[in-house]
Order: structure tokens, then C-alpha cells, then sequence
């Protein structure tokens, strides 16, 4: 997953602190492991750089997590392009998509959309291996088919998703 | 796909609401299908697969909208079913729609063979050539031992088979298949769709096929996701 | 039990209502109309017995000649204080038969009648209700002119029932010892139980109360069965929460119990509403008394007790038939095939009618004893034979149907058939065990109309006629007097014959003489112009059927005896019947006035005429029940098949089309053994009838035969049709939806 990303995503919402949104952060994806002060200081720093963020109120003497971070309008298509750009299945897409629906729900975006194009680009995916698998050696078939679980896995998971949006953006809205 | 969609569709359905008492199963649903087509129908539970499969078969009247039917590339051929009398519906499925369900389809008391020779015998079809055709499509669907058996004899996935064949025993142009491997294990759901995919190809039917299974669905060669009653963003017809 | 077991049995679905509504329904039916054939025959008995005194014939009048010496004349045995002398004269009116007693007695006899205080004087008559009521109908020269003045009405107690036309007219002594009807000395009206039909009534109501309860018992085993496949479920779950068979089976014999119990007093309360109405259907010729149709109450018990019995065991067995186990039934559990073992019963009741026609034949071997048990058991066996054996040839006829088969529908219809034959064939055996006794009383009845009033053939006595012999006493001026009495009444002519003797003389020969201008009054066509024809005597023989032709005779008329007097009517009835009073009255004839009509009226043929009339009644009865068992039976097999069927639909099979597989699904196993039906029912009949007597034999069934036979299967035509509606709806699209 793309952690610069989701926090850029995280200040689409309002500008915040360094700090709390560090916190925001390890409440929606840091559950197995916080982010630290410092890579969460790196990313703003680059993020800034690259314009798609701005430091707002430049308090002198402060340190980073006394400044506040509002985001750009590149910063803003930047975070639009990440969230409709379905990924290529893959292993370890869950917790991006996943990061990507939270954001989207979190800044009131489309995520039912968000989540049919990723489904469209998984189907499109099993219909490839499943063409593979005509005409094919067993041993490739076998291949294929692992290819095809998993695929299904995060479909599944992409459907059960989607029928559950209402519910989890109610949630994170009362967090 | 880019081919297919040049070609004018043999199905079409345009608007399409239907209701079941205050239930609104369809709220407006526009679909192509093309000639020679795998179309895969995705959607959550009650989301109205079901009902739209029955409006494009012309198993139910839809409140709203039309489907139209166009078998050959010539203009006058084609055909609103939405607007046809029930008569008129009835022999349509029978000459150009084939049906396949999840189970429970086959008539218990009939052989595997005559089951399959219903439809053509309800076409006209002399009953020594039904049941000649229909041996060659048990046959073709590895039935060939199982023609004499009962229903209530048969595996799953033998009685789908006989399904199968019973449905694509007249040759439809289209035909219909709703959650047609519901009720079998991978495997055996693999065997049977691939059978039937093979035989769907090679006569060049249409298909049509419901499915909660996304490996059935990589079978299609394209797939509409319906939810609510609609066509979910991203498989909508192009205006 | 459980509570909550029974209750999760008896939770109310629409079906069970249904279900519980029928058993009651056709308990009730069942009780009533049990009862009221219980009663009919009881009271049918009762009723003979009470019209026995009517078949009394007494002692003889006459002392025997002494030493055989067969010219020595008879004595007369003289009227004693207790005694009686009684003819009784055969009597006519239109096409009944009245029984006339003539009585003559001292005045101070100490004799009784039964009915009336005393014996009537001569010039009296005593009449029961019915026939006097007749009496006052009708003008006097008609009938009431036959029988005196009226001095009162016979009580009830000597009248079999209601419409008994009885008179008691009283006649002088010499008057009854001149007619020639065999006038006997009574002195004590008996009831003498020979010559009743207490038997063959009970014979006729024990196969009648079989023909009306078997399909009365179908009809619950039917309506048991409503909804099979949601009470499999039912029962499925049962077994699965731990109920054991035994319990299973205790809940549904318990669930029946209920509606069989409310249904047998239903039945007792209907059965005494019905009675009046029962009473009204004529046997015999008469109405019952309403009072003989009663049954005590042990007779309702029994009843009852019996039908509610066989109804528990008949639901009972439906349920423990279906076999469910814990996992229910998720695959169809087969039909066990049918064996060519089912055509024993058959052959068995074949039998026991074999034994009776071989028996028919040989005088010695006929005995009411081993015939009346055979004839019930051999009707029992045929019947129940017929039913057993249906499924089989059932079974039969569909594997070859479905070998030729050639449309979907037959395809169909003939692989359901031969997969369930026991069921199909079910639901229409209440119409052929209706139609084999149709069948039964058909044959039964047309050999009564071969009896009817013959047409008239020229050299024949016409039908229309009516004729008596002369008393030899009687003064040839008193004939003249009434043949011109006759002849001077419109539409009548009376032509006397004469004979070398007087009727019943030595000397009467074997021909008798008429004027030439009279033959065409006969009917005679091949006769001399004029003078004095002769013809044979036989052809005052009602059952002469050969043509006779009269010749020319020298023989001069006023030298010659009268001997008949033949009255010509126009064939009104009234003209016969003025006939018929005149010649009663005249004192000159030598016994009743004879008609070729009267045998219409005559007989034991009116036994079996009148059981008829009621064996239509409980044909009816009969096909109504089965109708509705067809009803039940067709659209539960409907419902229970409406996924399918609606499938059928969905691929495009019309609906007009699934109305055809239904029809064919009845009328397959029907049509298979209505021809058994009907050569059976007419087997049967031919052996009645023919222990009726040698005079009787079978013909072809009339028109009203072919009138009940279409009309049964129109009712169950009508009955499967009306489920075509179900059909409709139960068949829609929202069928095929798995949820
Ligand atoms: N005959 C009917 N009567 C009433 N409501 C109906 C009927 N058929 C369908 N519905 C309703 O219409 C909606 C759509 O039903 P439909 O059967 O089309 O769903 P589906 O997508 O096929 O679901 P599933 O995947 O479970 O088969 C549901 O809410 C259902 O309850
Ligand atoms: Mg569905």
C-alpha cells in the first residue's frame, strides 16, 4: 500500500497537523503496525516538495508536527487518479484498495465506483487466465487456477465490500 | 468485443422497470447482447438477475420499456417481444430460446433421453428423430450410458448435463442460463460449463448466463453487474 | 405427546385446513349415507313383513274329491264363525297393480283383517289412503265403479308404505266361490314370511352400502394425501427432532381422529335431515313410511364407529405409506411397481360368478345358502378386484403408450402414468367402481324392458285389448246386455267368443268361434268375409306371440256357448281402464279382466325396478364423490408438480398443452379399464338376472344406461376442467424462483 497516498488522501479532507494525522493514519490502517513520527515527517516533506501539498501558517521555531498541511489542487488530482486507477490484481493489492475505499468514503467520494472498476479489471484478469487455460497442460491449468483463486478471493471480498460500503462509511464517519 | 459491438445486437432491452408489488426488481435497464456472444449477469442477491433474464426471454411482460428481439441482420426480422400476447412469447422460447436453471429442471418421471426430446417433440420434431438427436447430444455431453435413467438417478452434475442438452436440443439462437452450475462443486461445475460452452460455441448460440461465481463468469466473454435493479457504472451500454 | 410436537404437526397451512375439512366432509357423507341405507334395509324388511298378510292365501275351500274319483264334484267346506272366504283377483290401474282382496264372511264372523274393525259387507270396500285418495281422482266408470260403496281407510300398520294400493271389498259367498281366482278359507291372517324379498333387500343394500362406501374411503385416503409433499417436510422435521416413527404415526391417526369424529355426528344429524327426503324415493312401487328409515342408535353407533374406524386407517396408512425419515425426502421415493399378482382378487370374484351361471343351469345344485354369500362375495371381490388390478393394466397400457408415443404431451403423460400407475390410477377409481355399477343395473334393467307391453302384430291379441272369460253359469242374454253396455261406451267394442263349451267345462274344446265381421276388432287380418270365423283358443293367451288365422266354419253362433268376451279399446288408458271396471262389474266373467298391458305392472320385475330407481340414486352418489376425489386428487398432483410444470411453461410448452397431459394423466388409467368396467357390471347383472328366473334375459343397455354412463364422465370430465384454473395459476412464472 501506498502510504503517502492515503495521507494524502487523509488531507483531503480538512487540513490537519503532522501530528494528528499521523493518528488518523493508525486508526484507519495502522492497526498491525503504527506509522512512525519520522517516515510520517519524510512523506510531508516529499509530498511538499512535489507540490501536491502546502504548509500552512509557517510557524517559525515550530518543529514539523506544529505545522499544519493543507492539500493542492495536484495534490487532489493525484489522489483522484489513485483511487480510479484499478490495480493490477496482485498480492499485495488488498491493502491498498483497501486504503483506497477508506479515502474515498472518508472524503465522500465515490467508492462504489471505485470498487466496480477494480472488480471490472479482476474479471477481465480471470477471463485472460481462464483463456489461458484452454487448450493447456495440465501443469499450466493447475497454475492458472491458483492464479484464478486468488483472484476470486479478492473479488469476493471486492463484492462483500461493496454490498457493506453504507455500513462502513456510517462507522467511519461516527469515529 | 470491439467486433461484436459493430454487429447490431440480437437482444436488446431498452428502459426495462418491472415491479413485484411495492418491490422494484428492475428501475430502468438498458442491455445489448450480440449475436454469438458469452454474456456473463453478475450481481448481488435480489438484485433482479432473475427477472431481468425472464424480461429478456419474454417469461414476463416488464412494466416499462422494450426488448427486442433480432435473429438475422435483416431489418424486418426483428421482433418486440415485450409487446407479443403470451401465445406468441410461448412459441418464441420454444423455436429460438433455450433455458437451463439451477436444478430441479428435468421432469422426474421421464428418461434422461426423453427429457431431452420434449422440446422437439413440442416443435413438431417425429419422436424416432427427437430421440435420435437427442442420444448424439447426450452423447457429445458424455451421457451416452445414463440416456435411460431417471432424474432421481443422476448425479448433480449428470441431471445438469441433461439440462443442457434438453436446452440446446432445438438449437436455440439464444439461450438462457440462470446459475446453471449453482449446485455443483468446482469441478463438476467446470466439466459442465465447459461442455456446454463448447457446444454453445460451436453452433455459434448466444448465451446468456447468470452466475454469483466469478470463475463462471471468466468463462463469458463479457459481463454486466447488476445492482438494485440497475446496471451498475462501468457495464452500461454506450450511448 | 408432546405438545409441541402435535402442534408443530398441526400447524395450520392452508392444505391442512383443506385436509381436515375433507376427512370430516367424507366421514359425514360416509356416515349418512350408511345409515340411511342401514335404515332403508331394515325398514324395507319391516315393510314386507307388514304386507304379509297380503300374500295370505288360506286353506282350501273345497273338500278334495273323495277317492280320487275325478268326476265326483268337489264339496264346498262352509263359512264357519271363524273363518274367511278370500280371493284375490288380480287388479289394474293404468300401469299399477292393486291388490284387491275379496272377502266374504258371516256377519257375525269373529275373523280379522288386519287394518280395518271388521270385515266389509258385501257392496263395501276398505281402501288404503293412497288408493282411495286414486279413487276420488279419478271418475267413478274408471275405477271407483269396480269396488262398492267406501266404508273406510286401512290403518298403517297393515300397509306396507305409502303409496300401497290395497282394497278390501267384501263379496257374497257365492260370488267369490264362482270366481274362478282360487278362492281359499282363512282364518287368521298370518305373517307368513314366505315369498318376501327381505333378503334380496338386504342382498342389494350390503352391495349397494360397498358400492357407496369404497368410494367414500377413497375420498378420505384422497384428501389425506392434500399437500403430501409439505407434510413429508413436516414429518421429516419430526423425525429429525427425535420423534419416532411410532409417535409419527400416533400424531396423524390423532390429527384425524378429530375431523372423523366431528364428521360421524355431522353424518348422524345429516342422515336424520336427509330421511324425509330419502323416503320419497319409490322401491318397490311405494314410498317408505319416514318412521322405517329410522335407525336406533346402535345402528348409528356401529356405523359410525366403523366408518371413522376405516377412515383413521385409511389417512393413517397415507402417511405411514410415505415412509419419511429424519432426512425427509430429498430424492422422490419410487412408486413399488405393480405385479401381475394384482389379477387375483379378479379371477378370484370370476370365479365365485362362474360357480353361480354353472349353478344357474342345474336346478339341484341352487340354493340361497351358498348362493346369496357367493353372489355378495363375487360382487365384493370384482369390485375391490377391479380397483387392485387398475394400476396394473394401468401400468401396462402406459409402457406400451409410451413405446409409441409420438407428441410431447403423450410422452409426458404416459411416463408419469407408468412411473406412478398406483397414484394415477388412484384418483379415478371412484369413476369406475360408479360406472361397474351402472353397468350393473344397465344390464340389470334391460332385461325388465324386454318384459314391457308388446307392439301389435296382426294375429295377435292387441296390446290394448282387454278380455275375460265368461262364467259358464252366466245367462247368454247377460253377456249380450254387456257386450252392448261395451259397445256403447266410446272408444270400446266388445266381440264375444263363443265356444263348443263353457270356460273351464269338459266340454270347451280347443277353438273358439267369432262372427266373420268381428276378426278385424281382433286383429285378425287373414280371415273369412262372412258367417262364422274359427280360430285357435291359444289366442286369448297373452303370451301367445304366434299369428293366428281364422278360418271359415259352418258352426252357428246362439248354438254355441260364450265363452270370452274381448273388448277393444282406442289404447287411452282411460279406455282401458273403463274396460277393466266394466268387466269387474259385469257378473258374468269367470275372473279378473285380463290385459297384455298388465304385465308392465306384474311381476318381480318391479322388485328389481324399483331397487334401480334407488341404484341410481346411489350411482350419483357415487360418481359426485368421485368427481370430487378426481378434483382433489388432480390438483394436489398439481400442486405437489407445480415447479416443474411451470418450467414446462417457461420453455415455451403452452398452456393448453399442460391442460391436455392432465386430462390425458385421467383419462389413460379410466378409459383402460372402463370397457373391464362395463363387461364386469354387465356380468354381474346377467347373474341376477338370471336367478331372477329363466323368463328374463339381458339385452342391450338401453338409452338412459348410455344417458348415466356419458353423464358420470361428464361430472368427471366437469371435475377435472375445474382444476384447470389451478393449473393456470399454480403453473405462473414466479414458480420457477428456487428461493
Ligand atoms: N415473483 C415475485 N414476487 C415478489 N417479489 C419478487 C418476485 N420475483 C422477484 N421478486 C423480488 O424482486 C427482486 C429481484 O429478484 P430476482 O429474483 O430478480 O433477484 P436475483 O438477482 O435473481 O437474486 P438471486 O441471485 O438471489 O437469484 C427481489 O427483491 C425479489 O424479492
Ligand atoms: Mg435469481
Amino acid at each position: 500500500m501506498n502510504n503517502s497516498l492515503a495521507l494524502l488522501g487523509l488531507l483531503q479532507r480538512q487540513p490537519s497537523y503532522g501530528y494528528d494525522l499521523k493518528h488518523s493514519y493508525d486508526r484507519y490502517f495502522g492497526t498491525e503496525k503504527a506509522l512512525a513520527f519520522g517516515q510520517v515527517y519524510a512523506t510531508l516533506a516529499r509530498m511538499a516538495r512535489d507540490e501536491f501539498i502546502l504548509a500552512l501558517g509557517d510557524e517559525t521555531g515550530g518543529g514539523p508536527d506544529r505545522k499544519q498541511y493543507r492539500i493542492t489542487e495536484a495534490g487532489q488530482e493525484r489522489v483522484s487518479d489513485w483511487l480510479f486507477t484499478p490495480d493490477v490484481p496482485s498480492e499485495n493489492l488488498q491493502s491498498n484498495l483497501f486504503a483506497k475505499t477508506v479515502i474515498a468514503l472518508l472524503t465522500d467520494d465515490d467508492a462504489a465506483r471505485l470498487l466496480e472498476l477494480q472488480r471490472a479489471e479482476h474479471m477481465s484478469r480471470m477471463r485472460a487466465l481462464t483463456k489461458l487455460k484452454q487448450g493447456a497442460s495440465i501443469l499450466q491449468v493447475l497454475i492458472c487456477d491458483h492464479g484464478l483463486f486468488h483472484i476470486e478471493a479478492d473479488l469476493r471480498w471486492i463484492d462483500l465490500t461493496g454490498a457493506r460500503l453504507a455500513q462502513l462509511k456510517k462507522e467511519l464517519q461516527g469515529a | 468485443m470491439n467486433a461484436q459491438a459493430q454487429t447490431a445486437p440480437i437482444l436488446s432491452a431498452r428502459g426495462l422497470r418491472h415491479s413485484f408489488g411495492s418491490t422494484e426488481a428492475l428501475r430502468g435497464i438498458d442491455v445489448d447482447i450480440h449475436p454469438g456472444e458469452v454474456l456473463a449477469v453478475m450481481g448481488p442477491s435480489g438484485s433482479g438477475k432473475s427477472t431481468l433474464l425472464h424480461c429478456l426471454a419474454g417469461v414476463i411482460t416488464p412494466d416499462a420499456g422494450s426488448v427486442t428481439y433480432q435473429p438475422g441482420p435483416a431489418v424486418g426480422q426483428s421482433v418486440t417481444i415485450s409487446s407479443l400476447n403470451e401465445a406468441g412469447r410461448s412459441r418464441l422460447r420454444l423455436t429460438e430460446f433455450g433455458f437451463v436453471f439451477q436444478f430441479g429442471q428435468l421432469l422426474p418421471e421421464l428418461s434422461a433421453l426423453d427429457n431431452v426430446t420434449i422440446p422437439l417433440l413440442l416443435n413438431g420434431t417425429r419422436r424416432k428423430d427427437a430421440l435420435q438427436r437427442s442420444a448424439e447430444l447426450l452423447d457429445r455431453l458424455g451421457l451416452q450410458d445414463n440416456g435411460t435413467k431417471r432424474p432421481s438417478e443422476l448425479s448433480g452434475g449428470q441431471a445438469q448435463r441433461v439440462a443442457v442438452a434438453r436446452a440446446l436440443a432445438t438449437a436455440p439462437k439464444i439461450l438462457f442460463a440462470d446459475e446453471p452450475t449453482g449446485s455443483l462443486d468446482s469441478l463438476a461445475a467446470e466439466n459442465v460449463l465447459t461442455q456446454m460452452l463448447q457446444l454453445v460455441r460451436e453452433a455459434g448460440t448466444t448465451l446468456v448466463m447468470i452466475t454469483h461465481d466469478p470463475r463462471t463468469a471468466a468463462y463469458a466473454d463479457r459481463e454486466i453487474l447488476v445492482r438494485d435493479g440497475a446496471v451498475a457504472a462501468g457495464y452500461q451500454v454506450a450511448p | 405427546m408432546n405438545v409441541a410436537i402435535l402442534r408443530l404437526a398441526l400447524a395450520g397451512s392452508r392444505s391442512a385446513v383443506g385436509r381436515l375439512a375433507g376427512i370430516m366432509a367424507g366421514v359425514a357423507i360416509g356416515v349418512c349415507l350408511l345409515l340411511l341405507l342401514w335404515g332403508a334395509a331394515d325398514g324395507l324388511a319391516q315393510r314386507d313383513a307388514r304386507g304379509a298378510w297380503l300374500r295370505e292365501t288360506g286353506g282350501p275351500a273345497y273338500q278334495p274329491p273323495v277317492d280320487g274319483d275325478p268326476h265326483a264334484a268337489s264339496v264346498p267346506i262352509p263359512l264357519g264363525p271363524d273363518t274367511m272366504l278370500v280371493a284375490r283377483p288380480a287388479e289394474h290401474f293404468r300401469d299399477s297393480v292393486i291388490n284387491r282382496v275379496d272377502v266374504a264372511a258371516l256377519p257375525d264372523t269373529s275373523a280379522r283383517i288386519p287394518g280395518i274393525p271388521a270385515p266389509p259387507k258385501p257392496g263395501e270396500y276398505y281402501a288404503s289412503p293412497a288408493l282411495q285418495e286414486l279413487i276420488q281422482e279419478t271418475p267413478a266408470d274408471q275405477l271407483a265403479d269396480r269396488f262398492g260403496s267406501f266404508a273406510g281407510t286401512i290403518g298403517n300398520e297393515a300397509l306396507p308404505g305409502r303409496d300401497s294400493l290395497i282394497v278390501v271389498t267384501g263379496a257374497t259367498e257365492s260370488e267369490i266361490r264362482s270366481s274362478n281366482g282360487g278362492a281359499g278359507l282363512v282364518s287368521e291372517f298370518t305373517t307368513n314370511p314366505y315369498g318376501d324379498n327381505a333378503l334380496a333387500y338386504r342382498t342389494a343394500f350390503l352391495a349397494g352400502g360397498l358400492a357407496v362406501l369404497f368410494p367414500i374411503l377413497l375420498l378420505i385416503s384422497i384428501v389425506s394425501n392434500l399437500g403430501a409433499a409439505q407434510r413429508r417436510e413436516r414429518f421429516a422435521t419430526l423425525r429429525l427432532i427425535g420423534a419416532t416413527p411410532g409417535t409419527v404415526a400416533r400424531i396423524s391417526a390423532a390429527e384425524a381422529a378429530v375431523p372423523c369424529l366431528a364428521g360421524a355426528l355431522l353424518g348422524i344429524a345429516l342422515s336424520a335431515l336427509v330421511r324425509p327426503l330419502a323416503a320419497e324415493i319409490p322401491v318397490n312401487g311405494t314410498r317408505v313410511f319416514i318412521d322405517d328409515l329410522a335407525t336406533d342408535w346402535t345402528a348409528a353407533a356401529v356405523v359410525a364407529a366403523a366408518v371413522v374406524l376405516s377412515a383413521m386407517l385409511a389417512a393413517g396408512q397415507r402417511t405411514l405409506g410415505a415412509g419419511t425419515g429424519p432426512l425427509g425426502v430429498t430424492r422422490a421415493m419410487p412408486e413399488p411397481m405393480p405385479t401381475p399378482r394384482r389379477a387375483l382378487p379378479l379371477l378370484a370374484g370370476f370365479l365365485c360368478l362362474g360357480a353361480l351361471a354353472f349353478a344357474a343351469g342345474v336346478p339341484e345344485l341352487r340354493s340361497p345358502w351358498w348362493e346369496i354369500p357367493f353372489m355378495v362375495g363375487g360382487f365384493v371381490l370384482i369390485m375391490a378386484g377391479l380397483v387392485i388390478i387398475g394400476p396394473w393394466l394401468t401400468l401396462l397400457v402406459s409402457r406400451a403408450g409410451l413405446r409409441f408415443a409420438r407428441s410431447a404431451i403423450s410422452v409426458i403423460a404416459s411416463s408419469r402414468i407408468a412411473a406412478t400407475p398406483s397414484a394415477t390410477f388412484r384418483s379415478v377409481a371412484g369413476l369406475v367402481i360408479a360406472v361397474f355399477v351402472v353397468s350393473i343395473f344397465a344390464g340389470g334393467s334391460s332385461a325388465l324392458r324386454n318384459v314391457g307391453v308388446p307392439a301389435a302384430v296382426p294375429g295377435v291379441l292387441q296390446p290394448a285389448s282387454v278380455r275375460t272369460f265368461i262364467d259358464p253359469a252366466a245367462s247368454p242374454d247377460a253377456v249380450d246386455a254387456l257386450a252392448t253396455q261395451v259397445n256403447g261406451t266410446a272408444g270400446l267394442h266388445a266381440t264375444v267368443a263363443y265356444g263348443s263349451g263353457g270356460y273351464g267345462t269338459d266340454e270347451s274344446g280347443d277353438q273358439i268361434y267369432i262372427e266373420a265381421a268381428e276378426a278385424v276388432w281382433l286383429g285378425l287380418t287373414e280371415a273369412p268375409d262372412a258367417g262364422t270365423a274359427v280360430l285357435d283358443a291359444g289366442f286369448l293367451n297373452a303370451w301367445n306371440r304366434e299369428p293366428v288365422v281364422a278360418s271359415a266354419s259352418p258352426a252357428i253362433l246362439p248354438e254355441l256357448t260364450p265363452f270370452a268376451i274381448i273388448v277393444h279399446t282406442d289404447a287411452a288408458p282411460e279406455s282401458v281402464d273403463r274396460a277393466r271396471t266394466l268387466l269387474v262389474r259385469s257378473r258374468v266373467a269367470a275372473g279378473p279382466p285380463m290385459s297384455p298391458l298388465d304385465d308392465a305392472a306384474t311381476g318381480s320385475t318391479r322388485l328389481v325396478a324399483g331397487l334401480s330407481a334407488l341404484a341410481y340414486v346411489g350411482m350419483f352418489v357415487a360418481v359426485s364423490i368421485s368427481a370430487i376425489s378426481l378434483a382433489v386428487a388432480t390438483a394436489s398432483a398439481m400442486l405437489d408438480r407445480k415447479r416443474i410444470l411451470g418450467l414446462m411453461r417457461l420453455m415455451g410448452m403452452p398452456a393448453s398443452s399442460l391442460r391436455r397431459i392432465v386430462t390425458r394423466e385421467a383419462a389413460v388409467p379410466l378409459l383402460t379399464v372402463l370397457l373391464l368396467a362395463v363387461g364386469l357390471g354387465f356380468l354381474v347383472a346377467w347373474m341376477m338376472v338370471t336367478s331372477l328366473g329363466p323368463a328374463y334375459k339381458m339385452d342391450w343397455p338401453g338409452a338412459d344406461y348410455f344417458t348415466a354412463l356419458g353423464l358420470s364422465l361428464g361430472i368427471g370430465a366437469a371435475a377435472l376442467v375445474s382444476t384447470f384454473g389451478l393449473l393456470r395459476t399454480s403453473t405462473g412464472m414466479s414458480v420457477t424462483r428456487f428461493e
